[in-house]
C-alpha cells in the first residue's frame, strides 16, 4: 500500500489537520504524526487511509484513480469566452470614498464609448461563438448610457441563443427607461448596500437626502423585480465595520438572505486614502464575528441566511470541481473565460487589471476592440498561476482548496513572488479555511445547523469531518 | 399495468419481423412503416408492404410511432417501443453470470440472439429517444452489444442508451471503443451494494465480482463514461450505506447520480422478500447518512422506486419517479393523496401487507 503524500496543520487541542492534494482530509493527533513521520504507520492507519482515500494498493487501481479524478476535477480549465464586462462609460453620479473603478465626475467628457467603440465592441462580440452569453454591464454607473446598454442587448439577443445582462448600479438616479430596462426578464441587478443605511450614507451617500433616495429606489427594486433579480453587496471597511447583526437585517429584511462581504479594495481611489494593505488581520477579526452572527441568526431565523464567499470556501472543502467563482481558482488562468472591455475599448482579463493598469503599474491590457485581442502578456503570467508546485504553497493543507490570485499580488505588492504567507491573499484565505475546519469539528448544534444549510444538505453529517485515533 | 404484448393475427413470416405502426400513410418514412387502414371496433388492420397486419387493442389504446416485434408462427407480438412512453428497455440477452438476490429477472440458460431486431427497432424509435438496454448481463454479449449501438449511432446520432450491466466484462481495450462510440451516448447503470468486497460478492451471488466491478468501474472512468451507480437498499446493506458514500466520494466521484433504489418483489425479490426487504419507511437512517454525505460532497443521489410518504418530508425531493408507466400502479390510499402525481406509486407486484409499514396521503 501506497500513502498520497499528507500535509499537516496544527488544529486546536494539540489536534492536526492532514490534508493530501486531492483534497482529503481528517483530523488526528501528534502521535499519528509521528508515525507517519517515520514510517511506522499501523494496520489501523493503513486501514483508515485506505478506506478514507488517501492510499492506493497499485498504480491504476480504484483508489488511485479515483484520488486521480478528484485531484484532476479540482484544477480549473477555462472554457470558451461566455462572459464579457463592459464599462460603457466611467462617469458616476456618486464619488464613494473607496471607488474601486476610478470612476470620474458625472459631466466630465471623453470617458464614454464612442460610436465607433460601441461598434468595434458589437462586432467582437459578435466573433464569440458561444451559444450562451453572460454581459456585465459595469463603470461608472452605466445607466447613464442607457442607450448603449439597450443596443448591446439587443445585438446579443439577435447572436446567442441564451443571454443575461447584469446591470452594476448604485440605484441612485433610476429613470422610468431604465426602470422598464431592469424589468426585462433577462436582466438582473447587482448594487451596493453597505450594511446598514447609516453605513451606506457614511461611505456612499453623505447626505441623508441621497441616502433616502437609494433606499427608496432598493425596495422598489426589490418590490418590482423580485429578490431573485436584485444583488447586493456591502463593501466594508475593517476599520470601522458596521455591526455584523445590522447588516445581516438590513439584507435579510429586504429579502437578501445572501451577503456577499467585501473588504475595501486596494485599487482606484481608495489606495489613495485608506491604507488597506495591511488589513488582512482586521478583516480576517472582522469576517469571523460575521461568521459567528448568521450563525446565531439562523438558528431561530425562518430563512436562514449566509454569506457568499464563506460558502464558497465551505463548498470547495468539501468538493471537487467548484470552480464557479473567478476569484478563487488553481489555476487562476484569466483572460479566457471572460475578459473585461473598458471605456476605451481596451480588452482586460479582470477588473482588477483593468485597474492595476490604469493607475500605471503595470499593462495588463490584451489588446483592444479595434485592433484585436491578445492573449500573450497575461499568458505569461498565466504561467505562474498555479499553487500546485509553488514553494510556499505544496507544503500548504489548504492547498487543494485554495488558489491563486497574481493580479492582486501586483496591484498590492508590484511583484509576484513575495512569499505567499506575507499575501493578503494567502494570510484572508487561510483564516477563513481555519475558520471553517474549526467549524467543521465543531459538535455545537448552532454551528452544525448553519453547516448543514450552507452545505445544502439536511444533517451536516459527522463523518464529513473525520478522526483518526 | 400496461400489456407488453399485443394480440395479432399469425404472420406468413420465417423471420422475426420488427414492424412500426403507423396511423398515418403520410407519416411512413421507411419500409419498416405499416400503415393503419381500418380501425373495426378492437380490431385494427394495418398494411404492411401489401400484406395485412391484423391485431387487437384494449380500449382506445394508441399503437401510432410503436415498434412491434413479431415471432414466425405467434399469436402474441412484442411491443418493443411505445413512442408515448419514456420507458422503452430491449431485454437483449437472458443470460447472467450472476444470481442477486433481489433479481427482478432471474436469468436463463438460453440466449436468442435479436441483436439485429434491437438494433433496428431503435433506429425507428421517436426522435431523441433513451433506449433501455437490460438483461441478464448484457456486456456477455459485448461485441454483439457494441455493434448493435455504433450501427444505431451510424443512422440515428439523436439516439441515447440506458445500459443496466454488473460492469465486470470491460477490459483496457474497450476504453478506445467507448470513446468512439461517444461517452455521451451510453448512460451506464451499474450495481454496487457495499463498499466491502464480502458484502457486495454475498449478495450477487458471485465470488471476486466485487474486485471485477472495481476494474470496470475504473475503465469506465478512463473512459470518461456516464455511470449512474445503483444501490438496492436490503437488510444486507441498510448498515453498510455511509461506507458506501464514503467508498463512492473517494473511489468514484466521476458517477453522474447515486441510485438508491428501492426493492421490486419480483423474480429472486419475491423469493427472497422477507429476508431482504428493508422498510425504510420506518428505518430511513442510513439513507438519510448517505444523502447528506454525498449531497455535501457534490455526489448527486436520487432515491428510486420509493413512493413519496415513505420518505421523511426532508429528503422527499431526492425521491423521482422512477417505476416504469407499465409495472406501476397506485394504492387505495393513494386515492386522498395530493402528492399523487408527483410520486412513481408501486411495482404491480409490490403486497403491501408485506411492504412499507408506515404509509399514509400527503
Amino acid at each position: 500500500m501506497t500513502v498520497f503524500p499528507l500535509k499537516f496543520r496544527p488544529a486546536a487541542h494539540g489536534q492536526v489537520l492532514f490534508a493530501d492534494d486531492a483534497g482529503g482530509f481528517f483530523r488526528s493527533d501528534e502521535d499519528f504524526l509521528f508515525r507517519y513521520a517515520h514510517d511506522h504507520l499501523t494496520d489501523n492507519d493503513n486501514a483508515f487511509l485506505l478506506r478514507n482515500g488517501h492510499a492506493f494498493e497499485e498504480a491504476g487501481d480504484l483508489a488511485y484513480a479515483g484520488f486521480e479524478y478528484r485531484f484532476a476535477s479540482r484544477l480549473y480549465a477555462p472554457g470558451p469566452l461566455d462572459y464579457v464586462i463592459l464599462v460603457p462609460t466611467l462617469r458616476c453620479n456618486l464619488a464613494c470614498g473607496y471607488c474601486q473603478v476610478s470612476r470620474v465626475n458625472e459631466h466630465t467628457p471623453g470617458f464614454d464609448w464612442s460610436d465607433e467603440t460601441l461598434d468595434a465592441v458589437i462586432s467582437f462580440l459578435g466573433g464569440i461563438t458561444t451559444p450562451k452569453m453572460k454581459i456585465e454591464f459595469q463603470g461608472g454607473e452605466p445607466t447613464l448610457r442607457l442607450d448603449i446598454l439597450k443596443k448591446i442587448r439587443e445585438f446579443c439577443r439577435s447572436r446567442f441563443d441564451r443571454c443575461e445582462f447584469v446591470v452594476c448600479t448604485n440605484l441612485q438616479e433610476v429613470s422610468d427607461e431604465v426602470w422598464d430596462f431592469l424589468g426585462l426578464p433577462d436582466v438582473f441587478v447587482s448594487t451596493s448596500l453597505d450594511g446598514d443605511v447609516a453605513t451606506h450614507e457614511l461611505q456612499r451617500t453623505f447626505k441623508s437626502a441621497r441616502t433616502a433616495k437609494f433606499v427608496e429606489n432598493l425596495d422598489a427594486a426589490i418590490a418590482r423585480l423580485g429578490s431573485d433579480k436584485v444583488s447586493a453587496l456591502p463593501t466594508i471597511d475593517a476599520r470601522r465595520p458596521p455591526e455584523p447583526a445590522s447588516i445581516i437585517d438590513a439584507y435579510t429584511s429586504r429579502g437578501m438572505h445572501s451577503i456577499y462581504l467585501r473588504p475595501v479594495n486596494f485599487q482606484g481611489f481608495a489606495r489613495k486614502r485608506y491604507d488597506a494593505r495591511a488589513s488582512a488581520s482586521a478583516w480576517n477579526a472582522y469576517h469571523t464575528r460575521f461568521i459567528d452572527e448568521l450563525v446565531e441568526h439562523n438558528w431561530t431565523a425562518d430563512v436562514p441566511a449566509e454569506e457568499y464567499y464563506f460558502v464558497h470556501c465551505l463548498r470547495r472543502i468539501l468538493r471537487a470541481g467548484h470552480n464557479g467563482h473567478v476569484d478563487l481558482r488553481n489555476p487562476n488562468i484569466v483572460g479566457h473565460g471572460y475578459v473585461v472591455i473598458d471605456h476605451d475599448g481596451k480588452i482586460y482579463p479582470t477588473d482588477e487589471a483593468r485597474m492595476v493598469s490604469r493607475v500605471g503599474q503595470f499593462d495588463l491590457s490584451m489588446g483592444d476592440v479595434f485592433k484585436g485581442m491578445s492573449t500573450a502578456t497575461v499568458d505569461a503570467l498565466n504561467q505562474e498561476a498555479s499553487n500546485n508546485f509553488h514553494p510556499d504553497c505544496v507544503h500548504c493543507t489548504y492547498q487543494a482548496y485554495c488558489g491563486v490570485d497574481l493580479v492582486d499580488d501586483l496591484s498590492r505588492y508590484g511583484r509576484i513572488d513575495v512569499p505567499k504567507h506575507e499575501t493578503d491573499f494567502c494570510q484572508r484565505h487561510i483564516a477563513i479555511f481555519d475558520k471553517i475546519f474549526e467549524m467543521m469539528y465543531s459538535d455545537d448544534a448552532k454551528v452544525r445547523k448553519s453547516l448543514a444549510i450552507w452545505a445544502g444538505v439536511p444533517n451536516f453529517d459527522a463523518s464529513l469531518a473525520r478522526w483518526h485515533q | 399495468m400496461i400489456d407488453l404484448r399485443l394480440e395479432i393475427d399469425p404472420l406468413p413470416i420465417v423471420e422475426p419481423l420488427v414492424v412500426r405502426l403507423r396511423d398515418t400513410l403520410a407519416s411512413c418514412e421507411t419500409e419498416h412503416d405499416a400503415t393503419l387502414v381500418e380501425a373495426n371496433g378492437t380490431r385494427l388492420e394495418y398494411d404492411y408492404n401489401g400484406f395485412s397486419l391484423g391485431l387487437r387493442r384494449r380500449g382506445n389504446e394508441s399503437f401510432d410511432g410503436d415498434v412491434i416485434l413479431v415471432f414466425p408462427g405467434q399469436r402474441t407480438a412484442h411491443r418493443l417501443i411505445r413512442s408515448a412512453s419514456p420507458h422503452n428497455t430491449f431485454l437483449v440477452t437472458e443470460q447472467c453470470d450472476q444470481l442477486c438476490v433481489m433479481c427482478s429477472q432471474p436469468p436463463k440458460r438460453h440466449h436468442a440472439d435479436l441483436f439485429s431486431q434491437f438494433a433496428l427497432a431503435a433506429t425507428l424509435a421517436p426522435l431523441k429517444a433513451t433506449i433501455g438496454i437490460s438483461g441478464g448481463e448484457p456486456l456477455l454479449h459485448k461485441e454483439r452489444l457494441f455493434s448493435m449501438i455504433e450501427a444505431v449511432a451510424s443512422i440515428r446520432p439523436d439516439i441515447r442508451f440506458h445500459v443496466l450491466s454488473n460492469g465486470q466484462h470491460l477490459s483496457r481495450d474497450d476504453v478506445a471503443r467507448l470513446v468512439s462510440i461517444g461517452t455521451e451516448r451510453i448512460l451506464w447503470g451499474i450495481p454496487l451494494y457495499a463498499a466491502d468486497g464480502s458484502t457486495h460478492d454475498r449478495i450477487v451471488g458471485k465470488d471476486g465480482a466485487f474486485d471485477k466491478l472495481e476494474r470496470g468501474l475504473a475503465i469506465l472512468m478512463k473512459a470518461g463514461a456516464l455511470v449512474e451507480l445503483r444501490t438496492v437498499v436490503m437488510q444486507q446493506n441498510k448498515d453498510r450505506l455511509g461506507d458506501l458514500a464514503d467508498f463512492l466520494f473517494t473511489r468514484m466521484s466521476y458517477i453522474e447520480v447515486w441510485a438508491i433504489m428501492q426493492m421490486e418483489r419480483v423474480g429472486y425479490g419475491r423469493m427472497n422478500w422477507a429476508s431482504s426487504f428493508q422498510d425504510t419507511s420506518i428505518d430511513f437512517v442510513g439513507i438519510a447518512k448517505a444523502i447528506d454525505i454525498s449531497t455535501a460532497r457534490g455526489i448527486s443521489v436520487a432515491l428510486y422506486n420509493f413512493p413519496l410518504c415513505s420518505v421523511p418530508g426532508q429528503y422527499r425531493e431526492f425521491a423521482l419517479s422512477t417505476i416504469s408507466d407499465w409495472k406501476r400502479k397506485y394504492l387505495d390510499i393513494c386515492d386522498k393523496c395530493d402528492s399523487r402525481t408527483a410520486c412513481g406509486g408501486f411495482f404491480e407486484w409490490y403486497s403491501h401487507n408485506e411492504g412499507f409499514a408506515s404509509l399514509g396521503a400527503l
